[in-house]
């Protein structure tokens, strides 16, 4: 039992090994450095989240869009897409003006903070996007957010 | 000779005007609409006996039509005393009388000729079982197996015409999604009775709200994938699909006006405004513009008339503007959400979906008075509801089963009725009359 222990950390501990070796040839094959390996996962990660049928900035997000904002600046090749999305209750054709609005708040105030309109764009998928499947506020507030999505770099 | 020559031509115009006025008609307009019952004769071929095959086919075809109005009841065959099976298909050999005593308004006759080469003619009669008088007839001549449901629909629509004055039910088609997915819808056709059920888009991506041109000729949609918003425009003749792209990438609910043009919510940089497109689908002009939200136009048949959606005093309101003079109105009056607004082509009602604490609702509202009718009461969520070309038939979406389904009801609101579209979820109805058929 104890040999069959044994063998099993093993194979694990070199899978762990193997799965290592491959995220740093993935990272070096693509070129990224690791600066903006951690820029785009910090774009990427953070969303903003909106009230119902609202679609501005409340200020909890402001800085954090600011540290987009200066990782943009920081990395000009970075393309953004800035994807607006709604919670399932209201009707299709609204949300899709909804979440567009919504786009465009995040997108508006990260060109105020210098970034280049270039580097962004911006797409409205409505209420057919959810992040999280389901029903009530708690799941509902989690679909009413913008996603940011780095395109090229 | 002449005097007495035009008198007997009055006369003859005159009976034929007191007969026309005489004949049945249902007021489907105003409320209380009268029920009429309704018997078919069992079918007949010649030597008076039971028409085989086709004839009972026809017959369970033009049954499953008739029980999609609401204001038709078909009399039980085996409540006439004496049976269906008449003497002959016209008066005098008609007895109308069985079908009187068994409450019947009016009698419906086929008979069918012999034919050739696989096929038949049929002549199908209505007549009003108090008077005899003959509602109308037609003969379809050269009708095969396969032609049956088209003779079906085509005698549904000429008797509700002849009824009602409009048999624009029977003469549709509606376009609509189907969802397979995240992100995944394609537009799909189908007869209000659930027949010619087929896809006619086959795109990556989400469409969404299908509009028929107003010559049958184009749907239009907007389809979003995962990078972009576009016009996507059907082309019945060549069968192919265009995706038109606008800078703002934003294209949502687009809509025919009377004159085959599209409307459409596109971005001005800023907010999504209302514009119209020519015919080669580039800007034209805008429609209506404000600092706020402005979508989901849809027009009346004169084209004078235009509602939309805007948000422009907070929560999404219903509002018309009359297009000669520019001068824009609210319609809904109550509940802080209302959206997908859908002109009756006759201009007199907007259908719009209203969210309560339970779902999203059907209403009606008339445009003279004001007077606003909840039409649909869930369970579940009723969603974009629209006109079909007679101003009477509401289709919608609901998830009143479950599945979002495509249901009917009246602008008088009543049981709703589920249109048959196969697997998969069914939304975003859209009545059109294509010019090309099958």
């Amino acid at each position: 039992m104890k040999r069959y222990a044994l063998a099993l950390t093993l194979v694990l501990a070199l899978a762990a090994g193997f799965g290592c070796a491959k995220k740093t040839e993935t990272v070096s094959d693509t070129g990224i450095s690791p600066e903006m390996q951690a820029a785009i996962q910090q774009i990427t990660d953070a969303r903003v989240y909106f009230a119902f049928d609202k679609f501005d900035i409340k200020p909890e997000y402001k800085d954090m869009l600011k540290i987009k904002a200066d990782l943009m600046k920081q990395f000009p090749s970075i393309r953004v897409r800035i994807e607006g999305n709604c919670d399932e209750r209201g009707t299709q054709e609204y949300n899709l003006a909804l979440g567009e609005r919504r786009a465009r708040a995040a997108y508006e105030y990260m060109v105020t903070l210098g970034v280049n309109p270039s580097q962004l764009e911006m797409i409205s998928y409505g209420k057919e996007n959810p992040a999280v499947q389901g029903t009530g506020e708690a799941v509902w507030a989690q679909n009413r957010r913008d996603d940011f999505r780095v395109i090229a770099h | 000779m002449m005097r007495k020559f035009l008198f007997i031509l009055a006369l003859i115009a005159a009976m034929t005007a007191l007969e026309a006025q005489a004949a049945m008609r249902v007021d489907i307009i105003n409320p209380g609409q009268s029920v009429i019952n309704l018997a078919l004769a069992t079918p007949l071929q010649e030597g008076q006996k039971p028409a085989a095959a086709m004839g009972q086919d026809l017959q369970k075809l033009v049954e499953q039509n008739l029980s999609f109005l609401p204001f038709m009841r078909l009399t039980d065959p085996r409540a006439v005393l004496g049976g269906s099976l008449l003497a002959g298909y016209e008066p005098p050999a008609l007895d109308f009388r069985r079908f009187q005593l068994a409450g019947s308004d009016i009698v419906v006759t086929s008979y069918w000729p012999e034919g050739d080469s696989g096929t038949r003619p049929v002549q199908l009669r209505a007549f009003e079982t108090n008077t005899g008088g003959r509602l109308f007839g037609k003969e379809y001549i050269k009708v095969s197996k396969r032609d049956l449901p088209e003779v079906a629909d085509r005698f549904c629509a000429d008797l509700l015409e002849a009824l009602t004055g409009n048999g624009a039910f029977f003469r549709s088609t509606l376009a609509f999604v189907k969802k397979t997915g995240k992100l995944s819808a394609n537009v799909w056709l189908v007869r209000p009775t659930g027949r010619d059920l087929r896809q006619i888009t086959k795109m990556a991506g989400e469409a969404m709200s299908p509009a028929w041109s107003p010559d049958g000729r184009f749907v239009v949609f907007s389809h979003i994938d995962p990078r972009s918003h576009a016009l996507g425009v059907w082309d019945s003749t060549s069968k192919k699909v265009q995706r038109i792209r606008f800078p703002g990438n934003v294209v949502i609910g687009p809509a025919f006006t009377p004159d085959n043009k599209v409307a459409v919510a596109l971005s001005n940089g800023k907010y999504p405004v209302i514009f119209l497109l020519n015919h080669v689908f580039q800007k034209e002009r805008i429609l209506e513009q404000s600092n706020a939200i402005n979508v989901s136009p849809t027009f009346d048949s004169t084209g004078t008339k235009m509602a939309f959606t805007s948000s422009r005093l907070g929560g999404p309101q219903i509002f018309l503007k009359d297009l000669s003079t520019g001068r824009v109105t609210r319609v809904s009056q109550n509940g802080s959400y209302n959206t997908e607004a859908n002109l009756s082509p006759d201009g007199t009602l907007v259908v719009y979906s209203r969210m309560t604490d339970y779902g999203h609702r059907i209403f009606v509202q008339d445009m003279l008075t004001g007077m606003e009718r909840q039409v649909s009461f869930g369970p579940g969520s009723d969603e974009q509801p629209s006109f079909c070309a007679d101003s009477y038939f509401i289709a919608f979406a609901s998830t009143r089963g479950g599945e979002r389904s495509i249901y009917l009801t009246t602008r008088h609101g009543g049981d709703a009725k589920r249109v048959p579209t196969g697997a998969g979820a069914a939304a975003f109805p859209r009545w059109g009359m294509p010019v090309t058929g099958k």
